[in-house]
């Protein structure tokens, strides 16, 4: 469709409700726009604070972990204890204020971080609300849940030592 | 979970944001979603859905330049059914572009951009729109400009 009947058919509102269009700006041209971009982005980034910054690195968290969580692929590295690290890093030097700020033992957290100890549902939700509700108690369930699935489907040991309480197990002709 | 809004019931829907198949390319037509998307294979294209069902109701080429912390919108389009006075579905363009911004903080955190080169004529629509940044040439959304678009988008 050509610009003119474009712009009859829809108004630049509606035209910026559906689309961003090719640039046609040539090589140098785009050169020129990203040096633009540059400075102005310098300004932006200048007004950001402290608390801003950590409020980017807790959602980049976020959005990792809910990539992870609904992924297909298990990776061994990714526990709980692994994103769990990475968020007491954001804003705390030691693991030991962090216990404290989320009244948790701190052999309990130790636990969790290094010896793959089970979080309760009581840590969990208060792992949601230390983040301002920015991770959900959900996100946090769900590597848990990864984690299980992946344990559960690969137990062989659990499958052999279980197959000796099991009888008349069901037979299928097919 | 990102929403859209049916404007005929108001209902608000689910829905999915993921990249598109080779499959897909069967029923990405230029009739229904404007462009030729098959040109744009050499970057990132997202489709949007409601979740649960397989209609794609809008298109987002993007790229990632990592040394700039930065993604570029390249090409966009909403569905023929979804654009205009009679459209279906509303804010199907707002969503693909705050899950640019969604794209741009899981990778550069604080850093994080979107850019896009506007037609002339539309740049301060979308900057009015979206809340955009004015750079020149380009529009972008970074930092707290950037932040309002995940908020406001449930992200």
């Amino acid at each position: 469709m050509r610009r003119e009947k474009l712009n009859e058919k829809y108004s630049k509102e509606e035209q910026v409700d559906a689309f961003v269009f090719r640039t046609k700006l040539s090589e140098k041209q785009i050169q020129e726009a990203d040096n633009e971009l540059f400075l102005a982005r310098k300004k932006a980034k200048e007004q950001l604070n402290e608390n801003q910054i950590l409020y980017a690195k807790v959602q980049q968290l976020k959005f990792l972990i809910e990539d992870y969580a609904k992924s297909n692929t298990y990776n061994k590295d990714f526990s709980f204890a692994y994103f769990l690290r990475k968020y007491i890093k954001l804003n705390y030097k030691i693991n030991k204020n962090f216990a404290k700020d989320i009244e948790l033992a701190e052999t309990e957290l130790s636990s969790i971080l290094n010896k793959g100890r089970t979080p309760n549902k009581k840590t969990i939700v208060r792992l949601e609300l230390h983040s301002n509700n920015t991770i959900s108690a959900v996100s946090w369930y769900k590597l848990l849940e990864k984690q299980k699935e992946y344990e559960l489907q690969t137990d062989k040991e659990s499958r052999l030592k279980e197959s000796k309480h099991v009888k008349n197990c069901l037979v299928f002709d097919i | 979970m990102q929403k859209i809004t049916h404007l005929e019931t108001s209902a608000k829907k689910d829905i999915v944001i993921e990249l598109v198949s080779e499959e897909d390319f069967k029923s990405i037509t230029k009739a229904k979603y404007f462009f030729d998307w098959k040109k744009e294979k050499e970057n990132l294209i997202y489709k949007l859905r409601i979740d649960g069902a397989d209609e794609i109701l809008g298109l987002m080429a993007i790229k990632h330049f990592e040394q700039e912390e930065r993604c570029e919108i390249k090409l966009l389009s909403v569905s023929k059914e979804n654009r205009g006075q009679n459209k279906k579905y509303k804010d199907i363009a707002e969503n693909l572009i705050a899950f640019a911004c969604r794209e741009a903080v899981k990778n550069y955190a604080e850093n994080a951009c979107v850019s896009l080169f506007p037609k002339t004529e539309l740049k301060s629509h979308y900057i009015e729109k979206y809340g955009m940044l004015d750079a020149g040439k380009q529009v972008f959304l970074e930092g707290i400009s950037l932040f309002r678009l995940l908020k406001k988008n449930e992200l």
